[in-house]
């Protein structure tokens, strides 16, 4: 059963080109490869988590040849989990794309591509088929990005394709210092070979330097994050769900593992600049991240640059290094990704009901989509760090680590974090439930929702899923009858069922996660052990 | 057991017991309750009991203390636990016993003599009060119990001279701010003298802590005992009141100054006594200058009771003997001398002795008591002033204080010339009005002249005094000839003083005293404190009220808020800066990398 393991990045990538062969044929190919994938690859990481957590942690050689010189995956308790956020995420966004779009077999193949890349990330056990995956990872998600079709969105794509090609290369560069020092590739092999070296060497330290950064750049760490707000901006928001989710997490997860794998505490130890120099970046970035994100009117802007600043933290986590701090991490590395998928489903779908997306766009928006509105807001609380959701028991980890660890600058770092991100969600929320819509978005004559008891009453029902016909914007939808209520017929101004779904999904596994918050840690303990013994 | 022999082992150890040709008999006295908390009891139901009951309840409780602390035995103490701190609510020794005997008697007298000059139940009852307090500060057995009392006793004094209204409650208010801060030293003195001795009770150490406690408790004691400069407090405020306020005002709060003094320098200070030496020169001359009757007394507290703290400074056994024979002696006859003014301005409602006159005959106890109690302040040989004046001066004498003792001897001759002036004026000076008035009532007759009695009694006969005194008199020797020639030298002295000085004396005013210096300057600096505070206030006002706003501001539109700030910090024009992005170029994202990547590999290498 371990060829499960190899099986989560073939079978999307296999899958991926089954819209490019028979989209021509039917139209709908694209989707039902991807859902199908999405299952799929639900039921191999269901096979690889069962297999960890029953036998622990276990490798597979690809193609029988045996590490150090062939290419060796690995699944633990941290990429069997995270192979499960993919497969979950997959399935929400290919379940939130038929609906809000790009709806195309091109987007579909790319997006397969991208979940083959980033399950690579999460499972190999080696530096340069790690950055094989980094590199397909990208690529899928440039070409993505450009999928939103407009002149801002080729722009950003261009731009993330450069900067990102420069750290994936910064990161390349430093594992042929690695490669040249050592003669290995394979993680674990490295762990072992690296003090032989001598962690003193220069070409050990500036393949240490050279991977970092790039794998900073990758997780958009400011400085280093300049690509991001943009690329998530400008993508359609079912990329921005999948990207903000997953890429960013990759990249974040391969500095865990270089961290800890590959150069292991007690490189941390013997040098202790490379760790101090991250957790400031990392506390910069956190910092900086919360007050851009306080500056924006666009909310898609805004998520982006809360994602600078909880990869910020994240990674402040990751380097405060020890076992209470990693865990944390780790658990927000999760946490964030769930939360901030649903997140920018969530603005995608509410901006529809609202005519916009900035923050005042979104004014009164509770009355017209309470569901959605209800959703968003518990994940807005949840990423602030309330509990119980899972947003509280990443940074509660860390805080408590980073005070063990005598790191304070990290804990009150967390703590203003958690303000600037109340700071940035209040305004949000405070304007979805407390203010009226400055007017209504389609000015139509059926009076404002408040005048109508009836067609309100309808909406709470059913989230606003069906067109009332107060929602109705007569610009677009002149011919939608209030008769059509039954939610089959696309409703440009409505939520739909699969957005809805998908937010609340989000939402409720936000929480569920934090109650189960101390199962999470006990399957990232055994991994934790190792690296901590 | 004799008192003698108590007083004495209590009082100092390095004073050889005296053998006073008088003993004090002794006896059991109840002890349960401190002898203050009975004259308080009395203060509180005064108000409303009748007139008379109350008055003669005041007498026998103020009376009865006098007999309690006459026969009290040394030693008796009243050790309780006061705020969590060991203390001693009364004990008597010595000090305390010679203290309760005349507070008490002269309590009863000024009762007595309050009843007689129409004053009312309340006026009596604050006075009460502020007698109440006085016992219990000289009782106390710990600096804690002391400070509560003294601290008391200047707001009960203060009720006292605000009870009488008008011009009084100016002068009380500035009486209670100098007290206020005299008590607030002394209070700063005692916490860190406890501090450094980690117990309250006297018995603990010797006297207060040296250095800056020492300092704090002088100037905060100073303050009540009318130090020079802090003095003006007290011709302001003795004036003002109902005559027998001013009786009681004379007696209890420079005396209860000079025994704390006393316990807190057991050892004398020569600072303390050229400061003493300075009062009792200044206090006579400011006295000769002045035209109101209880002005000048009240500049003769000052330069009495500069006797008395020059004797407590010289810290010899004879001195601090001297400085308390003169605390007792001075009570008497001052409260005479206030009695007797205060007949002459109940009778003819004239306070300034330029329109008085004539008086002798039409007021003749009244001069008779005057006289009386002129002579014993002067210290003219026969009056109980020269015994215990005398006491003073030699034992400076002794101990080679030639500066202060010969300051003392010419404040003595300015005594003589205020005295005589006072008298002339009052008592012998040809009328050019005529008084028709009325003559001194019973009661104020026999408290005058139960006090005029004693002054004489104890005048011609000391060793009465001796037996109660603290320290040694046994160097006392009041009647040698050189002693006698020098009361009636500077008797002498003063006649002839007064008689060259009456015309020049009479042209010159009040005099400028030290008030008229320090008054302006706390008034102005007061007013640019004041406004400086107020000032800084409104600023610091503003600068908040400009953050609130700011800060509502930047609430509702953090964008623009920061969009500003932010836009002159990067140097572009604000079209370049979209919706709150500092929109970095390609180009600039990649010098971003390649900087941090450069600082990486700095630091690492």
């Amino acid at each position: 059963m371990t060829d499960a393991i190899a099986l989560l990045v073939v079978v999307p990538i296999v899958l991926a080109l089954a819209p490019i062969a028979f989209g021509r044929l039917w139209d709908r190919t694209g989707w039902l490869a991807a859902l199908l994938a999405g299952l799929a690859h639900l039921g191999l990481a269901l096979v690889v988590a069962a297999t960890v957590f029953s036998t622990g942690r276990f490798t597979y050689a690809v193609g029988n040849y045996r590490p150090p010189f062939g290419i060796e995956l690995v699944a633990d308790g941290v990429s069997a989990t995270l192979a499960l956020l993919v497969s979950i995420v997959t399935l929400a966004v290919v379940v939130y794309a038929r609906r809000a779009g790009p709806d195309t077999n091109e987007f579909y193949s790319g997006l397969l591509i991208l979940t083959a890349g980033i399950s690579g990330v999460f499972v190999t056990g080696d530096l340069f088929n790690l950055y094989v995956f980094i590199e397909i990872t990208g690529l899928a998600t440039y070409a993505l990005v450009a999928t939103g079709r407009s002149p801002a969105a080729a722009l950003s794509s261009l731009k993330y394709l450069l900067v990102g090609t420069i750290g994936a290369s910064l990161y390349l560069l430093g594992v042929g210092y690695l490669y040249i020092s050592t003669g290995t590739l394979n993680m674990a092999d490295l762990a072992a070979t690296i003090p032989e070296v001598g962690y003193d060497s220069p070409l050990i330290l500036t393949g240490f330097g050279l991977i970092v950064v790039g794998l900073a750049v990758k997780a958009a760490l400011f400085p280093l994050h300049t690509w991001q707000p943009d690329a998530y901006a400008d993508s359609p928001d079912s990329v921005t769900a999948y990207i903000s989710a997953l890429v960013s997490t990759a990249a974040a997860y391969a500095l865990f593992r270089v961290i800890y794998a590959v150069f292991t505490p007690a490189f941390d130890a013997a040098t202790p600049f490379a760790l101090d120099a991250l957790v400031i970046l990392a506390s910069v970035s956190v910092v900086v991240g919360s007050v851009l994100a306080v500056l924006q009117s666009d909310l898609k802007r805004m998520l982006a640059y809360s994602s600078v600043a909880q990869f910020g933290l994240i990674v402040a986590g990751f380097a405060v290094a020890n076992a209470t701090a990693v865990t944390g991490g780790l658990i927000h590395l999760v946490g964030h990704a769930i939360m901030k998928a649903g997140l920018f489903v969530g603005v995608g779908a509410l901006a529809g009901v609202a005519g916009g997306r900035t923050v005042d766009d979104f004014a009164g928006v509770a009355d017209r989509a309470p569901v959605t509105s209800a959703a968003f807001a518990i994940l807005a609380f949840a990423l602030v760090g309330v509990p119980p959701a899972v947003g509280f028991a990443g940074k509660w980890h860390i805080v408590l680590g980073a005070v063990e660890g005598g790191r304070w600058g990290v804990a009150v770092v967390a703590v203003v974090s958690t303000l600037l991100t109340l700071a940035y969600f209040a305004r949000v929320v405070e304007r979805m439930y407390f203010r009226d819509a400055a007017a209504e978005p389609a000015g139509d004559a059926d009076g404002p929702p408040v005048d109508a008891p009836a067609t309100d009453g309808a909406l709470a029902s059913d989230g606003g899923s069906g067109g009332s016909g107060v929602d109705v914007d007569p610009d677009d939808d002149a011919s939608v009858t209030p008769e059509d209520g039954d939610g089959s017929a696309p409703d440009a101004s409505a939520v739909s069922i699969e957005a809805k779904a998908v937010v609340v999904a989000a939402a409720v596994g936000a929480v569920v996660l934090g109650l189960f918050a101390t199962d999470l840690v006990s399957v990232f303990e055994p991994v934790l052990e190792v690296y901590f013994e | 057991m004799s008192l003698s022999l108590a007083a004495s082992a209590i009082a100092s150890a390095t004073v050889l017991a005296s053998e006073p040709s008088v003993s004090i008999p002794t006896a059991d006295v109840p002890t349960a309750i401190p002898p203050a908390f009975v004259v308080l009891a009395v203060a509180l139901v005064l108000p409303v009991l009748s007139r008379k009951l109350g008055h003669a309840l005041g007498v026998l409780a103020t009376g009865g203390v006098a007999v309690w602390a006459l026969l009290a035995p040394a030693g008796t103490y009243l050790p309780v636990t006061f705020l969590g701190f060991d203390a001693v609510l009364f004990h008597v020794d010595a000090f305390s016993k010679l203290m309760g005997v005349i507070f008490g008697f002269i309590g009863a007298a000024a009762v007595l003599y309050s009843y007689s000059s129409e004053a009312r139940n309340r006026q009596t009852a604050f006075a009460l009060g502020y007698v109440g307090t006085s016992i219990g500060a000289v009782f106390a057995g710990d600096w804690l119990t002391m400070v509560f009392f003294w601290e008391l006793m200047a707001v009960t004094s203060t009720l006292l001279v605000w009870d009488y209204g008008g011009e009084a409650v100016r002068a009380g208010f500035r009486y209670a701010i100098y007290h206020g801060l005299g008590g607030s030293l002394l209070m700063a003195a005692v916490v860190w003298h406890y501090t450094s001795v980690g117990s309250f009770l006297f018995s603990a150490s010797d006297g207060i802590v040296a250095g800056v406690p020492a300092v704090l408790a002088a100037v905060g004691i100073g303050v009540n005992v009318g130090f020079v400069g802090l003095h003006t407090w007290l011709p302001d405020t003795y004036p003002r009141p109902h005559v027998a306020a001013s009786v009681f005002l004379s007696v209890y709060t420079t005396k209860t100054g000079v025994y704390g003094l006393a316990r807190a320098f057991p050892d004398g200070n020569l600072a303390i006594a050229y400061m003493g030496s300075a009062m009792a020169l200044v206090g006579v001359v400011y006295a000769l200058l002045q035209d109101d009757m209880r002005r000048l007394l009240s500049y003769h507290i000052q330069s009495q009771v500069g006797y008395m703290v020059a004797g407590v400074g010289v810290g010899t056994a004879l001195a601090t003997a001297g400085a308390f024979a003169h605390v007792f002696n001075h009570i008497l006859y001052k409260a005479l001398l206030f009695m007797t003014a205060g007949v002459v301005i109940a009778r003819t409602s004239e306070n300034r002795l330029k329109y008085l006159g004539g008086l002798g005959r039409t007021l003749p106890v009244t001069a008779l008591a005057f006289t009386v109690a002129a002579l014993s302040i002067s210290g003219f040989p026969g009056f109980n002033g020269f015994v215990s004046k005398g006491m003073i001066t030699a034992a400076a004498h002794k101990e080679h204080l030639d500066g202060i003792f010969y300051i003392l001897l010419a404040a003595g001759v300015g005594t003589f010339m205020s005295f005589i002036k006072f008298g002339y004026y009052a008592f012998l000076k040809e009328s050019k009005g005529s008084w028709n008035v009325r003559r001194s009532v019973t009661g104020q007759r026999v408290a005058m002249l139960s006090v005029a009695a004693l002054c004489v009694a104890l005048g011609l006969y000391p060793d009465a005094l001796f037996a109660l005194l603290p320290g040694s008199t046994a160097d006392a020797h009041p009647f040698t000839l050189s002693h006698l020639g020098e009361g009636f030298l500077l008797a002498a002295l003063g006649v002839a003083g007064f008689a060259a000085l009456k015309k020049p004396l009479s042209k010159v005013g009040p005099g400028v005293d030290v008030d008229r210096v320090i008054e302006p300057l706390t008034f102005y600096g007061m007013r640019g404190l004041v406004r400086g505070v107020t000032e800084l206030f409104a600023a610091v006002d503003r600068m908040a009220v400009g953050a609130a706003n700011a800060a509502i501001d930047a609430a509702g539109d953090p964008y623009g808020t920061i969009r500003g700030p932010l836009g002159s910090l990067v140097g572009s024009d604000d079209d370049r800066l979209r919706d709150g992005s500092l929109r970095a170029g390609i180009a600039t994202s990649v010098l971003l990398v390649v900087a941090v990547l450069a600082a990486t590999l700095l630091g690492l290498l």
